[in-house]
């Protein structure tokens, strides 16, 4: 992921910042320099990147200004460190708690996203995750536009061994939703997953849809789906997904590619909403949890990093 | 201002600094369409090298140093105006196909090509080819539906055996443009079928059976709808490149979205190079790369469309269509003028 990536980067910009004699503007512009390219490259979105860089700026400025020349030149060092992490940390962690699905209850997820990020694959994912840790979990297909979407979820959920909802007649995915969560509360399931059609915010009545699939089925968590490789476009449809959807929750697909997920770190910035798991593959348990604060002290672990978070 | 305008007579020969500043918005303003950020350098790099040492005209003299600032300004305007006529004449250049686009052509001519009285005509062969979830299976139908409305009769091979559910979405896609009029006829019967062998069997003999059938019932054209992959997953890749090498189609088709950002770059380069290195009999590179793309998803990112430029400058090769929706007629020609507008504009 891209703050995996980074970390490694970062070692090597911020050992050049140990070898510099003074840290002045020059080395720290240097440093900045490094850290927004390794940003860029991983699809961060631009405007956050440059507004990243004109943060750590003027906080280093300021610090070293108050502090005059009582600052020694390792504490100056310190103060680059940190306000770079500070920027890291603050794009990757909205400082908020997602939903925990609780025993005992019907907890109806509900996922939504742009076409073909992942979201029927992340549907089963999420029930085999939550049926291993012994909720009775199903899946409702609520995609009636996609060509053979049921026969996808159906396929899926049978080698997963869930409950699966949908049909092959009936043509409205409001409809199908209110069935399934209502048939599936009945009979006292514990996480009820609502699958989605794909959509995108140019389109708007596929959002008003999606807006009356969200009062059909009252969801307590929904959750945007968003492949690693989006680039620019993922700050304005995440937005656009927020606002009509309200998630509250993010999964990053297909993190065993390439890719390394700064679009969806953006639109984590964007939405102030953070991402619970990442998908890692086709397979139906390549799934691994996510929480941003274990995953940045582990990233602040790496080599000279380390023992920042004492200052 | 007239009167300064006057004064701006002078010219100027360009100097790495004065295009410092303007080449580095320059590049920020690409990446903000989505352009990856190593090909965006590439594309100032080549924008400076095309500008140093060349002579602009409207700079003033600088003994009229009371106006200072304006003549600062003027010369700006000057260097950004024919920065942008030179960044616009490159992305033309990167984005303008350098080999035929004319899919139909092609067609036409394998299939009224000579045979000899016992030869059977084999069928026109595309393959479609991309990671996961970019649109493959999706914009296979559209192209089908371009076909048959061109008098083409198409079979499509369900090649990819693996992921849920993908079988019977090519079905309801046939059944589907079985029943649309074409040209006038009332339906499209006889025009599209499917070739499938369902699940877990080996891509590259199905697509073999299907071209053999295809020979035999007389279609025009096979469409080869693969499984998506990572181009960094070296058995899918090994596996893909052995359908290239097993059925050497006349076309591949990498299609990528119009959504990706830098790794467009890699999706590309990777998917080429494995296609190159793994189908070719006689040895490392021999074999059989990406012929062109098809750029799904187009009306998703409105004017961010620098993927498109980023996916012609690694290949060299040119995007035959743009996916712009998720019906059968959202298929379009991609025209060059108007991504380079969109690229341009603020
Ligand atoms: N490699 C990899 N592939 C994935 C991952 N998650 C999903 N996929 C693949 O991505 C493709 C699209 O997945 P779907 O689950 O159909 O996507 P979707 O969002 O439901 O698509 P629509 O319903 O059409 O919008 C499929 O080929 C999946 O196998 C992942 O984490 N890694
Ligand atoms: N908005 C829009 N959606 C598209 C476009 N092309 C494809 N899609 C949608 O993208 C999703 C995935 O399309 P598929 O054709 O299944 O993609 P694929 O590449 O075959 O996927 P895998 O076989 O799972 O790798 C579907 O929901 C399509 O409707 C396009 O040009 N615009
Ligand atoms: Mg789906
Ligand atoms: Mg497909």
């Amino acid at each position: 992921m891209v703050l995996a990536d980074l970390g490694r980067r970062l070692n090597a910009a911020l050992s050049s910042l140990n070898r510099a004699p003074v840290v002045d503007e020059v080395v720290l512009d240097a440093l900045l320099k490094e850290v927004c390219a390794a940003l860029l490259e991983s699809d961060v979105n631009v405007k956050l990147v440059s507004q990243l860089r004109q943060k750590v700026k003027t906080k280093v400025k300021a610090t070293f200004e108050t502090s005059g020349d009582k600052l020694k030149e390792a504490n100056r060092k310190n103060v680059v460190q940190k306000a770079i992490f500070d920027e890291l940390v603050h794009l990757v962690d909205p400082g908020v708690e997602p939903y925990k699905p609780k025993k005992g209850h019907p907890n109806v997820i509900m996922a939504v996203g742009l076409q073909g990020n992942g979201k029927t694959t992340t549907c089963t994912k999420l029930a085999v995750h939550y049926q291993k840790r012994g909720f009775k979990s199903c899946i409702v297909c609520a995609d009636t536009f996609r060509a053979g979407a049921f026969d996808q979820t159906r396929q899926s959920a049978t080698k997963a061994k869930v409950a699966y909802f949908g049909s092959y007649t009936e043509t409205d995915p409001v409809a199908i939703a209110a069935q399934g969560v209502a048939k599936f509360k009945k009979e006292k399931f514990e996480v009820i997953i609502v699958d989605t059609s794909g959509r995108h915010k140019q389109e708007s009545e596929l959002f008003e849809e999606m807006v009356q699939i969200g009062h059909a089925v009252q969801p307590d968590m929904t959750v945007l789906v968003l492949d690693a490789s989006i680039g620019q476009a993922a700050e304005a449809q995440s937005r656009a997904f927020k606002d009509s959807a309200n998630f509250g929750a993010i999964i990053v697909t297909k993190m065993d590619g390439h890719a390394k997920g700064g679009g969806a770190i953006s639109a984590v910035a964007a939405t102030q909403t953070p991402i619970i798991f990442l998908g890692t593959g086709e397979h139906l348990t390549d799934l691994d949890r996510f929480a941003p604060q274990p995953f940045i002290s582990k990233l602040l672990g790496f080599g000279d990093v380390q023992g920042l978070m004492e200052h | 201002l007239g009167s300064v305008l006057a004064r701006l007579t002078g010219s100027k020969v360009l100097t790495q600094e004065d295009l410092r500043p303007v080449l580095e918005d320059m590049k920020q303003h690409l990446m903000k369409k989505n352009v990856a950020k190593e090909i965006a350098e590439k594309i100032c790099e080549g924008v400076e090298e095309s500008l140093v040492g060349k002579r602009v005209g409207g700079f003033q003299s600088a003994s009229h140093a009371f106006i200072g600032v304006r003549h600062y300004l003027m010369a700006l305007i000057a260097t950004n105006a024919t920065v942008r006529q030179a960044l616009s004449t490159s992305i033309t250049r990167i984005l303008t196909p350098k080999t035929s686009t004319d899919l139909l052509l092609s067609i036409r001519s394998k299939l009224s090509s000579p045979l000899s009285s016992t030869q059977l005509r084999l069928p026109y062969t595309i393959a479609f080819v991309g990671v996961n979830g970019v649109g493959k299976s999706t914009n296979l139908s559209k192209v089908c539906f371009w076909l048959i409305q061109n008098g083409l009769r198409v079979l499509i091979a369900a090649c990819d055996t693996f992921r849920s559910g993908a079988v019977e979405q090519l079905r309801v896609h046939v059944r589907n443009l079985s029943m649309l009029g074409i040209n006038g006829a009332t339906d499209g019967k006889g025009r599209v079928e499917l070739y499938e062998r369902g699940y877990g069997k080996d891509a590259a003999g199905i697509a073999k059976e299907a071209i053999a059938f295809a020979r035999d019932n007389d279609f025009d054209i096979v469409l080869i709808d693969t499984a998506g992959r990572m181009q960094d997953n070296e058995p899918l890749m090994r596996a893909l490149a052995k359908l290239v090498s097993v059925n050497n189609p006349d076309k591949i088709i990498f299609v990528g979205e119009a959504l990706v950002g830098n790794e467009a770059v890699d999706q590309l380069s990777k998917f080429d190079r494995a296609l190159r290195d793994f189908s070719g009999l006689s040895g490392i590179g021999k074999g059989r790369g990406v012929d062109g793309m098809l750029v799904t998803k187009w009306d998703i990112v409105d004017d961010k469309v620098g993927a498109a430029l980023s996916m012609t400058y690694v290949t060299g090769q040119p995007i035959l269509f743009v996916g712009t929706g998720q019906t059968y007629t959202d298929l379009r020609q991609l025209r060059v003028a108007n991504v380079v507008q969109a690229i341009l504009s603020d």
